[in-house]
């Protein structure tokens, strides 16, 4: 007898630890240098709030609307509506509003700034292209990232990121922005310093922030095939999915693997950088973390 | 617990909640006489199916318990899948208290094979004027909730608002509305 045949990753979680101190050491470094150089960042800080939070606020129907996805009742998707309303069920969250997208690629997303307002959106072609069971596992991993507050996680774990960006951007053309008590003859050198650093932090920010966005969607994986109770619906999901998308000309993932095999070091440069900056983990380490979980499960 | 949660993503799913499922056995004399519902005397328990090999293992010894429940109470068993991929447990037994009984027997088992968070709801079938009132027991929330179902896939949300205030003082019932789940066309 256990309590529980979904044990909890703590590998996953310290990386996870590991990137968010890193993220927090490289913005307090940041404010330090900022305040040392004398630059006046409040404004801008405020600025980068407002414009944060509003995204915060509305993520919901910017997405949506980005996205070109329109809402659904239960009347008309009826089925949509029980599934999910199942799983959300299943997962002690309350039932998302759900959306659908227009399009012939396979795709979903999940977006609101937490678990009482938040979206689901599929598009069309992902409910033409998999089955129920496969269905339910892309539903669950949708939900679990309302269940994790990953938008709320994000937003907040790129404010300074934000912040920098604005300097970066700014420094150039309002050089107001962030000078600072220094005189106007004295100000010349610490600008530039301000920007040399902001550049900085915003590219390490950057790096970092997706490198959490990647374990969150790992964490996500993990939700829904404990959800589902199924890993192989997701795995099998997962393969359709981005089996369709290389189908799109700017993404063979077939071509990219066949030449990486006749490398002593399978990861060549542009795949490592590839790794580095992407916001979504690669398809195979995805599938290794599901193919671990179901050993999981089968474990006596 | 929880800002770590929130932090490092919540890493395992929510645990089933079993306790308040006896609360049914001793409120439904209300439920009878109050609200002048007639028990169906029956009941459904519905888990996702795990994809694993040991899952077998589960539901072989669900139907040795079952088997020999059956055979003490006089009550009788079956179990199906539903169209949403859902397993339904469907128990009928004539003592209310014995159908939750068997009902929490199930929802213990599944969960002693380590598939608690698999659990979904339990529904208790009560008849009112000739139509079907269900009582859900949601396993992650650990509380009741009505759900009356009517044709075309509509509910009787006053129906359900009023039976929910007069047993909110015996049952265990849901506050959050948006935790009403409905379960549209359930084997129960």
């Amino acid at each position: 007898m256990r309590a529980t045949r979904f044990g909890s990753d703590s590998g996953l979680g310290f990386r996870m630890g590991l990137v968010l101190f890193f993220l927090a050491a490289t913005y307090l470094a940041f404010l330090v240098v900022l305040t040392a150089l004398g630059a006046d960042f409040i404004t801008l800080a405020v600025f980068a709030a407002a414009m944060l939070g509003l995204q915060y606020f509305f993520s919901d129907r910017l997405v949506l609307m980005a996205a070109g996805a329109r809402e659904v009742t239960p009347e008309q998707a009826p089925e949509l509506h029980a599934r999910i309303g199942r799983l959300a069920a299943g997962m002690d969250l309350p039932m998302p509003r759900v959306a659908l997208i227009e399009t012939d690629v396979p795709n979903a997303l999940a977006t609101g700034r937490g678990p009482g307002a938040s979206v689901v959106a599929v598009t069309t072609g992902l409910l033409e292209r998999i089955d129920d069971a496969e269905l339910d596992a892309v539903l669950a991993h949708e939900l679990a990232h309302i269940a994790n507050r990953d938008v709320m996680v994000m937003t907040i774990a790129s404010f300074f990121s934000t912040v920098a960006f604005f300097l970066v951007r700014w420094l150039v053309y309002v050089p107001s922005v962030g000078s600072g008590r220094r005189g106007k003859d004295g100000s010349g050198g610490a600008l530039m310093a301000v920007w040399l650093i902001s550049l900085l932090v915003w590219a390490i920010s950057s790096l970092l922030l997706r490198a959490l966005s990647r374990y969150r969607e790992l964490a996500a994986d993990r939700g829904a095939a404990f959800t589902t109770g199924s890993p192989a619906s997701l795995a099998a999901a997962l393969t359709k999915i981005s089996g369709a998308v290389a189908r799109i000309p700017q993404r063979d993932l077939r071509e990219v693997e066949a030449a990486s095999a006749f490398f002593i070091i399978p990861v060549t440069s542009r795949e490592f950088w590839a790794t580095l900056v992407s916001t979504h983990p690669s398809l195979e380490q995805r599938l290794r973390q599901l193919e671990r979980i179901q050993a999981e499960m089968e474990r006596p | 617990m929880k800002l770590l949660d929130i932090l490092l993503g919540r890493s395992s799913p929510p645990k089933a909640r079993l306790d308040a499922l006896f609360a049914l056995a001793t409120a439904y004399v209300t439920l009878l006489i109050r609200q002048e519902l007639r028990s169906s005397n029956r009941a459904g328990i519905a888990f996702r199916p795990a994809q694993a090999s040991r899952f077998r293992e589960l539901t072989k010894e669900l139907d040795g318990l079952l088997g020999i429940a059956v055979k003490e109470t006089g009550s009788s068993y079956t179990v199906q899948q539903d169209s949403y991929g859902y397993i339904w447990v469907v128990l009928e037994d004539k003592d209310m208290e014995d159908l939750v009984a068997t009902v929490h027997m199930v929802s213990t088992t599944v969960a002693e094979h380590g598939y608690g968070p698999l659990l979904l709801a339990a529904a208790f079938r009560f008849e009112e004027e000739g139509r079907p009132v269900y009582w859900v027991y949601n396993y992650k929330r650990g509380r009741f909730y009505p759900f009356v179902p009517l044709e075309g896939r509509k509910r009787d949300n006053a129906e359900e608002l009023r039976l929910k205030a007069v047993m909110a003082a015996e049952l265990p019932t849901e506050p959050q509305l948006d935790q009403w789940y409905a379960l549209w066309d359930l084997p129960v």
